[in-house]
């Protein structure tokens, strides 16, 4: 599902990320750690496809990143959730417009946007909320509106970069659950966290960065 | 279908946001077209009274003060065997010196003080309308100033040459302010067009990480600057067509005694307008989009 070989990201003089080479299968759920500045946003955003590499390969599902297309990179996007660390949520619109988004670009009929959208609102537990604003909404309910738009679209593959980063212990239980039953549908999840707590009771691979290597990998 | 309503109410959406920008970017674009429209408009109509002038041949033959009535005579005959010519009206010195005090009225007073009536008789002759294409007006000229007793000769064309000449002046002119009026839209539009784009940055960066292609972006806003190039061209012709009633119910008076006709614009300088509007329009979205938020 995702490969890559050889990987290495600089910015400027300072490498991300080093000659990384390692396989995630179809339906795995992994979680990529290590402390701040590991590399591990950098690590997503190139599997995103929104950073370029310095060197080495990526490829998604055989599609090889560096020799994909802008609007081909842009097809496969589709087929990807991100949610991201900040949420990018819009707030001038409602959060059944925020997760609707995802499914507009890709030109669906409008009653299929709505079902879609309706459905995986009730999956994320915000049914009730569809026509509130994200600024009226406390920091865990605007995480699920970000992996409701970030899975509203079936994606292959759920990236996620510290989804659970700023959230209470309650909260980051919540926001797991929702992540290993989207996983059971059949989604490959890959989450960065610095969390430990997340990880010690867990028994998912993990695959851990130091100063942009692979320090360790369960796998 | 579906997209195409989208990229519609995106693009109303964000017209609707910075309402007071698009207000004064359409304001330019009418003004533009108003400038262009009205010189359209004058510079038609000028063409046309002047082509309905010229289609008819006149010529006015002065003579020699105390030209005798033979040698009166002998011009009169050599008028009436000319092929198509008509004498419309003899003007003897003292006809010419009533209707010119009577173009004058209240001002004619210092013509009284003359010591003698300066002005000289003339014939007035018209060339049947027909026959005009098959007249050389400079030859019937110089062969009637060759005449005993004739001072001078003018016809209607030789006017008609020089106003044509001032007129291609006038169209340079024209044609240049309105280019220099045309970018001034352009840049304006395009200036609108990009503010929206940095108002609606974020949207725009997350569209494109949700999988939007450059296109489904970008058609939000070049349909804002084609409804501002449609809206404007519509306001201006609109505003122009007010205008022509306004001047067309008064009588309009520039050759000759009889009031000139005043027209609209063709149908086809119209579409002209409104395509330019609208090509201007989405010439400035065009440009304003450039790239994008690369993500």
């Amino acid at each position: 599902m995702i490969q890559l070989f050889h990987l290495t990201k600089r910015f400027g003089s300072n490498i991300a990320l080093d000659d990384i080479t390692l396989r995630i299968k179809r339906g795995e759920f992994v979680f990529v750690t290590g402390p701040s500045g590991a590399g591990k946003t950098t690590f997503l955003r190139l599997v995103f496809g929104a950073e370029q590499p310095a060197s080495g390969h990526i490829l998604i599902n055989a599609i090889n990143l560096n020799r994909i297309s802008r609007a081909k990179l842009d097809l496969l996007r589709r087929r990807i959730g991100f949610v991201f660390q900040d949420f990018k949520l819009l707030p001038n619109k409602t959060v059944f417009e925020n997760v609707a988004i995802a499914l507009e670009v890709a030109g669906l009929r409008t009653r299929l946007i709505r079902k879609s959208t309706h459905q995986t609102l009730r999956l994320v537990g915000l049914a009730e909320k569809e026509k509130s604003y994200p600024l009226s909404l406390s920091g865990g309910e605007q995480q699920r509106v970000a992996i409701a738009r970030a899975i509203v679209k079936e994606p292959l593959i759920l990236l996620a970069d510290e989804p659970t980063g700023n959230l209470d212990p309650d909260l980051t239980r919540d926001i797991m659950a929702l992540f290993r039953s989207i996983h059971q549908r059949g989604t490959t999840v890959v989450i960065a966290t610095h969390s430990r707590e997340l990880l010690e009771f867990t028994d998912c691979r993990t695959i851990v960065l130091k100063e942009g290597k692979v320090s360790g990998d369960t796998g | 279908m579906r997209l195409r309503f989208y990229f519609i109410r995106q693009a109303l959406t964000n017209m609707r946001r910075n309402l007071t920008v698009h207000i004064v970017s359409m304001g330019t674009i009418v003004a533009a077209l108003l400038i262009l429209g009205a010189f359209l408009l004058l510079f038609g109509n000028i063409k046309g009274w002047l082509q309905q002038w010229g289609s008819a041949l006149t010529m006015s033959v002065y003579l020699k003060d105390n030209t005798s009535a033979y040698k009166r005579d002998k011009i009169d005959s050599f008028i009436r065997a000319l092929p198509g010519a008509r004498i419309r009206r003899f003007i003897s010195k003292q006809e010419a010196m009533d209707d010119l005090k009577a173009a004058l009225g209240d001002e004619a007073g210092f013509i009284e003080e003359l010591a003698h009536n300066p002005l000289p008789a003339s014939y007035e002759i018209i060339f049947d309308k027909g026959k005009t294409d098959a007249i050389e007006p400079a030859q019937i000229k110089s062969q009637i100033q060759a005449l005993d007793g004739v001072e001078d000769v003018q016809y209607s064309r030789e006017w008609l040459k020089r106003i044509e000449g001032f007129l291609d002046i006038i169209r340079l002119t024209g044609y240049t302010v309105g280019g220099l009026l045309c970018l001034c839209v352009v840049f304006i539009i395009s200036n609108t067009i990009k503010l929206t784009i940095y108002s609606r940055k974020d949207e725009i960066e997350i569209l494109k990480l949700v999988g939007a292609t450059d296109w489904f972006v970008r058609m939000p806003f070049l349909l804002e600057g084609a409804i501002l190039g449609i809206l404007g061209g519509a306001v201006a012709v609109l505003m122009l067509f007010s205008g022509y009633h306004l001047l067309a119910t008064r009588d309009v008076y520039l050759i000759g005694p009889t009031p000139l006709e005043f027209a609209f614009l063709p149908v086809g300088y119209l579409i002209l307008l409104f395509s330019l509007s609208l090509g201007l329009g989405i010439l400035g979205s065009f440009i304003a989009i450039g790239r994008f938020v690369d993500v």
